[in-house]
């Protein structure tokens, strides 16, 4: 009970608190994931002797351009769904927090809707709207007197036509995560800095982003490794192509599991990915730094 | 003056509408598809109604007990999930949050790192560890392996950071110990951040498919996605059916959700003790 | 501070290391169940045959309990599955089938994992391309010591040649099906001029005919157009454009570049960029409802097409016409298809081996009326791999009247080759040449890139000499 320099240690009450999180990660993430690393230095054979390949699998996959190709996809497809949701929901946030009260409950209510859809519904639905013969968005480009566009099948588009409906089923919890924050900051503070003379713009960027900062560190990281994850949208609705163009990385593993005999390679380029996403989300932490966030 | 605000009140009215509207229409196309037969789905051209309205497809769900059953288990079984799910994880972040203690940075990276674990690289060898375990064909399997989730934990820890440190000063002064700090202070100002990641996980629980598939044979505990999954196969996707299915499977979650939005929009008041 | 820091990461490195032991502790060590699964196929066999024979002996009352899991189909066949497996159940008092239909989309999930833990059902549908893979790691027996010979003598031969691994039967076929068959619209040949009972034969014919059929919102063509698609749907015509595939037949190099291939890649590259074909696909190749919805004039698809026509659009019907794919220099008996289809086959960890044996032969090997009933249901979309059966069926008048039936049995079966039993990876690196052709890419480019990329990954996953075949 050492209250001095006001740091006091309070390791039992802690070690109990963490104990249920600490089992349930050890036995169902932690120990899975150690005995992966294991056999990912085998072929790793259900049915007959394990055969040790020392570090064969990883340089498979390392030397694998497909593979080299899908960490880029889903890097370029975090940039593009990344932003825009978090720009989209930043700005929706401010939207609903202007709104009367009885509408904001049904705006709310409504834009958390795709959150509630599953990923295959929702790439059924969007693989209707890009349908090119009838699909809703060749069916506005001709209203409006343009060439319809094979959304889904051209290099140039097909990634970016996946990002809409990921954006579309995440911006909606997104915008309430912000909301969320948004009303955590008291009205005073813009109050006082309206006295001031802060423009709008000006509020946003020294109130309202430096104490979202939490909030907006959290979602920079779920989002990121979300996006680059992303892999039943691109599975239902383009299956990778064209050409690849839309084979994230988990959507190369997944191929590799469903279709190679032994699981050796995709269990090693789930791994590798683990080391990007482990990277990533580093970068973010330092770069929004803050020993508050990473230290607590 | 007055005529601007009158003027900005309108355009977010405006765009709130628009924004709402966009969200909802997929929603009501599948609810609407559900009354569609399996070929006026995707026919052309598009037509947002059907021709002529069929009340089969809702009707023979609604019927067949298969999916009532696999509703109502999954529904407990995501309440459970929930629940287990806050507490599990809230106490953690109150920890992180908080706390001072021993090997604390250790700690919490062994917990973050889990949060970048790719499901695939873990697929087979956490089935291999519930089976050992004995949990296959249980509720157990179904709620134990996700229910610690460090994503939570961690959005959870990141409103609790913001909470001002005065509020227990004064009751560690008082004399209480953390326990009752965490139970009697953070608790129950915590149900803005809960609603949202109870609902969360909630809905993690509800929509996961290929975990109960893998897990659960035995039909008398079939989760509703592992259901609606009879609709699908290569060649002949039942759409009518699919769609129908798909929205009655959603009442719940958006009932869920109705009841629990008033829990945020009270948040607001909550952020006034500031 | 700085030694701190390295503490912890000591600290962190040695839980992580206390953890791995206890993972590796539970699982055995080597990388998985070796321990379990170290006899190999034939110790396992043993094994399995004594606890057998041991527990029929005491099962007065006790059944043996045979789980089975089927891969979901269309709603009939599961039907079809669940009918008979009842019926086996009530005319068999030692043996129970336990039959769980599991959804296509997690199939490959749940079965590895079930593989992995030691859990896989006794019997399971499998295709034919997976069978010799499969019996190469031992995940599947052989079934010559508990199924009869006549049950496979039974079969036509060059079936009895997928289901066969070195010298052996791994699987009972259920059915066959070619991949590739061309469904025309004769209404809309006639109103461009064309004889509607002439369909084209020659790929130049087919882009010629196409042209002229590409009108009013109707697409001449349609086939596959993405490179999960042409991975399969294309073997045919890679056969009947070169005489191969595009590897040589002990694995040892590929064979991708020559003049067949050439025109093979400039066919799909005109019929897609001469807008004969969508740009963008209406629907999977597997899946011809544009064409029952009237979007297309003619559609390459396999022999099940015909049952979504008969089923959904009956008012087609009358309009459609069936013919062999054209080929590339219109020699009809150059092979356009490959036969796909759907065996049973027992877990090499079976622990009841021999009465999961009997419930495949009695389902699929058994009274013909069986099989027949489930042609009927498949709308004779679907081919018998039993003489038996196809005797009997042509008893049956709807059976033998059916033109099509006649139509694909006798101009397209006979010609068809089996499916390619070589790593997906490489029928993948093919399509994807195909496609590329097809967006714009220079044919001989894309054909070298295959033939590298190809060579590349013989090297890395040591393939030269290991066709089981």
């Amino acid at each position: 009970m050492n209250m001095r320099n006001n740091i006091r240690y309070d390791n039992k009450i802690a070690y109990i608190m963490l104990l249920p999180i600490l089992i349930l990660l050890t036995v169902f993430v932690i120990i899975p994931f150690v005995y992966a690393v294991n056999v990912s230095f085998y072929d790793w054979s259900f049915y007959q002797d394990s055969v040790y390949v020392g570090l064969r699998n990883f340089s498979n996959v390392l030397t694998d351009p497909l593979f080299t190709k899908s960490i880029l996809i889903g890097l370029r497809f975090a940039f593009m769904v990344v932003p825009a949701q978090l720009l989209l929901a930043f700005l929706f946030a401010h939207v609903i927090k202007g709104l009367g009260k009885r509408l904001s409950g049904f705006v709310k209510t409504s834009i958390y809707i795709p959150t509630i859809i599953s990923g295959i519904i929702a790439s059924i639905v969007f693989a209707f709207i890009y349908d090119y013969n009838a699909g809703l968005a060749n069916y506005f480009l001709e209203l409006i007197g343009m060439e319809k566009v094979a959304w889904l099948a051209d290099v140039r588009t097909a990634l970016g036509s996946i990002a809409v409906p990921v954006v579309w089923l995440g911006f909606g919890i997104t915008a309430l995560i912000m909301l969320a924050g948004l009303l955590d900051i008291p009205e005073s503070y813009y109050e006082a800095a309206e006295l001031e003379g802060a423009g709008v713009f000006a509020r946003m960027i020294r109130i309202t982003l430096p104490l979202m900062k939490n909030v907006i560190l959290y979602l920079l990281v779920i989002g990121f490794t979300g996006a680059i994850q992303q892999f039943e949208l691109p599975l239902v609705m383009t299956g990778g192509g064209p050409i690849d163009e839309t084979l994230t990385p988990n959507l190369y593993i997944f191929n590799h599991f469903k279709n190679d005999v032994l699981v050796g390679h995709s269990i090693a380029s789930a791994l590798l990915l683990f080391l990007v996403l482990g990277t990533i989300s580093a970068i973010i932490f330092k770069v929004l730094n803050s020993d508050k966030a990473v230290d607590g | 003056m007055r005529l601007k605000e009158q003027f900005v009140k309108i355009v977010l009215y405006a765009v709130g509408l628009l924004i709402a509207c966009i969200a909802l229409f997929p929603l009501l196309w599948m609810a609407i598809a559900g009354f569609k037969g399996k070929t006026e789905v995707l026919a052309t051209p598009f037509k947002f109604l059907p021709e002529r309205w069929l009340f089969e497809n809702y009707i023979s769900i609604l019927q067949d007990q298969m999916f009532i059953r696999s509703m109502l288990i999954t529904f407990g079984g995501a309440l459970l999930f929930a629940v287990l799910s806050l507490a599990i994880n809230s106490s953690a972040a109150y920890v992180f949050a908080r706390l001072e203690f021993r090997f604390k940075r250790v700690l919490w990276v062994y917990v973050i790192l889990t949060m970048f674990v790719p499901g695939m690289a873990i697929l087979l060898t956490s089935f291999i560890v519930v089976t050992k375990l004995g949990m296959l064909d249980t509720m157990a399997v179904l709620v134990l392996p996700g229910v610690a989730s460090a994503g939570h934990m961690f959005f959870i820890r990141q409103f609790y950071l913001n909470i001002p440190m005065a509020l227990e000063e004064a009751a560690l002064i008082d004399g209480a110990g953390r326990f009752k700090i965490f139970s009697h202070i953070f608790l129950p100002m915590s149900y803005p951040v809960f609603v949202i990641v109870g609902i969360g996980s909630f809905l993690g629980y509800w929509n996961s498919f290929v975990w109960p598939t893998m897990t659960i044979t035995n039909v008398n505990l079939f989760q509703i996605m592992q259901y609606l999954a009879t609709f699908r196969s290569e060649r002949a996707t039942e759409l009518g059916l699919l769609m129908a299915g798909s929205t009655l499977a959603a009442v719940p979650t958006v009932v869920l959700f109705l009841i629990f939005q008033k829990y945020i929009i009270r948040g607001i008041k909550i952020s006034g003790l500031k | 501070m700085k030694q701190r820091r390295t503490k912890r990461r000591v600290l962190l490195w040695t839980m992580l290391l206390a953890v791995s032991m206890l993972a590796s502790a539970c699982g055995g060590g080597s990388g998985g169940n070796s321990a379990t699964g170290s006899n190999g196929e034939n110790g396992g066999n043993n094994k399995a045959q004594e606890e057998q024979s041991t527990g029929g002996n005491t099962a007065a009352g006790e059944k043996v309990k045979v789980e089975f899991w089927a891969q979901k189909f269309e709603d009939s066949t599961d039907a079809w599955f669940k009918k008979w497996t009842d019926e086996f159940n009530k005319t068999h008092d030692d043996i129970e089938v336990k039959l769980t239909i599991v959804p296509g989309d997690a199939w490959a999930q749940k079965l590895k994992a079930a593989q992995a833990a030691g859990k896989a059902p006794d019997v399971l549908t499998m295709n034919y391309s997976n069978l010799a893979p499969s019996a190469k790691q031992g995940q599947i027996l052989a079934l010559n010591e508990y199924m009869d010979q006549s049950l496979f003598d039974d079969l036509y031969d060059n079936v009895k040649g997928f289901v066969t691994v070195e010298g052996k039967y791994y699987a009972y076929p259920k059915l066959v099906e070619p991949s590739t068959v061309l469904y025309y619209r004769k209404d809309l040949f006639e109103a461009a001029g064309l004889d509607p009972n002439k369909p084209p034969v020659t790929w130049a014919e087919m882009i010629e005919y196409g042209k002229k059929l590409t009108k009013n919102g109707i697409y001449g063509v349609s086939t596959a157009q993405t490179a999960g698609d042409l991975g399969w749907s294309s073997w045919g015509l890679q056969f009947n454009s070169a005489g191969h595939l595009p590897i040589t037949n002990d694995w040892s190099k590929a064979d991708v570049v020559n003049d067949g291939y050439k025109e093979l890649l400039n066919f799909y590259k005109t019929l897609y960029q001469e807008g004969i074909m969508p740009k963008q696909q209406l629907a999977a190749y597997a899946d011809a409802t544009p064409f029952g919805q009237g979007k297309t004039a003619m559609q390459v698809s396999g022999s099940w097409s015909i049952g979504l026509f008969r089923n959904d659009y009956k008012d087609m019907l009358d309009k459609i016409g069936v013919a062999p794919m054209p080929s590339i220099d219109g020699d009809q008996t150059k092979t356009t298809a490959t036969l796909g289809g759907w065996t049973l086959v027992v877990d090499g960890k079976s622990k009841h081996p021999k009465e999961a044996a009997e419930y495949i032969g009695w389902l699929l090997g058994g009274d013909p009326n069986i099989m027949i009933e489930f042609f009927k249901t498949s709308q004779f979309s679907k081919f018998s791999p039993r003489k038996s059966v196809d005797e009997a069926m042509n008893q049956d008048p709807d059976a033998k009247n059916d033109e099509w039936r006649k139509l694909i049995s006798e101009k397209i079966i006979p010609y068809s080759e089996a499916e390619p039993v070589y790593p997906w990876d490489i029928s993948m690196f093919f399509a994807t040449a195909i496609e590329k052709a097809m967006k714009g890419e220079g044919v001989d480019k894309a054909l070298t890139a295959a033939e590298k990329e190809i060579n590349n990954f013989i090297e890395k996953q040591q393939l030269a000499g290991t066709n089981p075949k």
